[in-house]
């Protein structure tokens, strides 16, 4: 088990160099932050524009493969990630705001997780009868509405609650604005403010897992020993919940590892929407302000995520299932 | 995990549950179909009449037989018209801006009412109805046709081949593909910025499926006549081209449909961050983007692109699901030939 582990590690970590290597180079040639200067009129002296890309190590005119190495040294002899436009250091922006997103999404994943998973199994049971067919037709319809429009339709529906009694429920931006020292009353108003946010990420999350969970049980349920369980007696609901049920739970478990990429990607739309300054939002600034360097840095956050999440996916299904051979 | 990748996770959920339907069933496809033929025969010999029901012909049954299907495909027509057709009726052109009547609510003269900055919201929503609905389809497309050749390429050179490229299709899934595709659209702007934007969801949005359909290859590859063919002679691109790839025809054509919605999705998630499509050109995310600021004071902006953004998204899914039931042999939700 342990080599196993060690030996997917080893496979992750060469995946990551690549990968964010890719990211770099294609960052460089895509983005252009000499533009930032060049825009404005009149432009700074060109001398002055090289000077402060150069403190960056984002200057064009020098060989990208010589940006490269000083960059990768960089990192790896100071665990330094360079520089923004700006010449604000990139690692420490992007380490104070993984808690916001941390917060933001932890609450959302877990009431999706069991929100889901159950209405999955309770719709699988009932495969096809009324409760199912309308879960599933709501399902769908939660299923493609855009991020944006979920996010910006919560807002609207919120304000209107809001102007309706008269006091402010709901706040619609940022995740906390009281000042003082009471915890009950900051829990309040931190719960004032999470609870649209979680809304709206809730709900794609549920609506996913439900139907995941659905196929996988139905599929379990078709299975061979599900039917012998049930030939030797044991009611419907035993065979499922003894046999099927533990089962099926086996692929879900892994797509909550994988999840794990979430609490970076997961809250692009929703931060901006909610005006939430997390990591989703410092990716966008970074993009529209053509900072190579933090974007590649998010890039390579979020690929760190994503493998942790692969291999805690490649443990828990070993884990959870001794078919899966490890050697 | 929330918005964009729930919808990611959903996405390849999604895919994985549409492809449980196995090529090796293909057989039990067959079976269930002529039954299903013989059945309608049947009726049709009662009646003096001897005509043989084809596949194509028992799919389309099928596929009409679901009413939720047939809505789908009532109203994705309706929406094509719409952007087709939808800028004869108007009174605006979408670049004409009415300084007479700036932010003002639905009204005679504008249909859906107008921005801040004046612009008739009718012209608008055809003109981005038109560009999300091509962004959405011609990608849709160009994931598909890219991952099919790769994902099957993969599966059938097996050995070496098969390992590394299944390293680098991994590889390429490690930073997450929005990440990417923001990186590359948003140097580009003016009216070329969509075909940038399409080039960007193909380039890196085929990776997770080209692994599903490598793993359905793997099944086919062992199948007879790949075999046969391989002992013939016939050239490795031929085989996965003859062979291979028609051999997953139903599945890659549910995908296309179903894979529009997440295009779309992508589209107007990345435009309404302002790293997708921008001004002077327009689609339903760059509207959305608009009718962000001004929520309260011109509700219209963001609703009527909202509805029609909800509309083109729903309609396609029902027709995919629809689609994926009429293919798939074991499905009973559409009940039973008569």
């Amino acid at each position: 088990m342990l080599k196993y582990i060690v030996k997917r590690i080893v496979n992750y970590v060469v995946m990551l160099f690549v990968a964010v290597s890719m990211t770099y180079f294609l960052a460089s040639a895509f983005m252009d932050p000499r533009s930032n200067y060049m825009d404005r009129h009149p432009h700074p002296p060109v001398a002055s524009i090289n000077h402060s890309l150069d403190l960056a190590n984002i200057n064009d005119q020098t060989p990208i493969l010589v940006r490269y190495f000083r960059w990768l040294k960089a990192i790896f002899t100071r665990w330094d990630w360079g520089l923004a436009p700006d010449q604000s250091p990139v690692g420490p922006a992007i380490a104070s705001r993984i808690w916001t997103s941390v917060e933001l999404v932890t609450l959302a994943t877990i009431i999706g997780i069991v929100a889901g998973v159950s209405i999955g199994v309770y719709t699988a049971i009932r495969q096809y009868k009324w409760q199912d067919r309308t879960l599933n037709i709501i399902a769908t319809f939660f299923l493609v509405i855009p991020p944006a429009v979920l996010g910006l339709f919560v807002v609207l529906i919120a304000i209107a609650i809001n102007n309706g009694v008269g006091t402010r429920i709901f706040y619609v931006t940022g995740l906390s604005s009281y000042q003082g020292s009471n915890p009950f009353l900051w829990l309040l108003d931190f719960l004032q403010h999470i609870i649209l946010p979680t809304i709206v990420m809730a709900i794609p999350g549920t609506v996913s897992y439900h139907l995941t969970q659905r196929t996988y049980l139905l599929d379990s349920m078709n299975s061979d020993y599900v039917r012998t369980a049930r030939a030797k007696g044991l009611t419907l609901n035993q065979a499922i919940r003894k046999h099927a049920l533990r089962t099926s739970l086996i692929p879900t478990t892994v797509n909550i590892a994988f999840s794990i990429t979430g609490v970076f990607t997961g809250a692009v739309i929703t931060e901006t929407v909610f005006a939430v300054n997390g990591l989703g939002r410092y990716f966008v600034t970074a993009i529209n302000g053509n900072d190579i360097n933090g974007s590649v840095c998010i890039a390579a956050f979020g690929g760190v995520c994503t493998l942790t999440g692969a291999l805690l996916a490649d443990i828990l299904a070993a884990w959870l299932d001794p078919r899966i051979r490890l050697s | 995990m929330a918005n964009d990748n729930a919808n990611n996770a959903t996405k390849s959920e999604t895919a994985e549950a549409q492809l449980d339907l196995d090529p090796q069933d293909a057989a039990v496809a067959d079976a269930v179909l002529d039954e299903e033929a013989k059945a309608i025969d049947g009726n049709n010999k009662a009646e003096g009449e001897f005509k043989r029901t084809g596949r194509m012909t028992l799919y389309v049954r099928r596929f009409f037989r679901r009413p939720s299907a047939v809505v789908g495909l009532v109203m994705l027509i309706l929406l094509v018209i719409f952007a087709l057709v939808g800028s004869k009726f108007g009174k605006w052109h979408y670049e004409d801006l009415d300084f007479l009547s700036l932010g003002t609510a639905p009204n005679a003269d504008h249909w859906f009412g107008t921005t801040g900055g004046g612009s008739d919201m009718y012209a608008m929503v055809v003109r981005g109805l038109g560009r999300s609905l091509a962004i959405g389809i011609i990608s849709s497309i160009g994931t598909t046709i890219l991952a099919a050749i790769i994902g099957t390429s993969i599966a059938f050179f097996q050995g070496w081949v098969e390992r590394i490229g299944m390293w680098i299709l991994d590889m390429l899934l490690v930073v997450p593909s929005f990440l990417l595709i923001a990186m590359i659209v948003r140097s580009s702007a003016g009216m070329s910025g969509w075909l940038w934007l399409i080039f960007g969801l193909v380039a890196f949005g085929w990776i997770g499926y080209a692994r599903v359909l490598r793993t359905l290859t793997m099944s086919l590859r062992e199948l007879d006549y790949v075999r046969a063919a391989k002992f013939m002679g016939v050239g490795s691109f031929r085989i996965i081209l003859r062979h291979l790839v028609p051999n997953l025809g139903s599945v890659l054509i549910i995908n296309t449909v179903l894979g529009v919605v997440g295009a779309v999705s992508s589209e107007t998630s990345l435009s309404f961050l302002g790293l997708g499509i921008k001004a002077p050109d327009t689609s339903l995310g760059t509207l959305l983007n608009d009718g962000q600021s001004v929520v309260l004071t011109a509700p219209w902006v963001l609703i009527f692109p909202s509805i029609v953004l909800i509309m083109v998204t729903f309609s396609v899914q029902l027709i995919g699901d629809g689609l994926r039931d009429a293919i798939d042999p074991y499905s009973r939700s559409g009940g039973k030939a008569k």
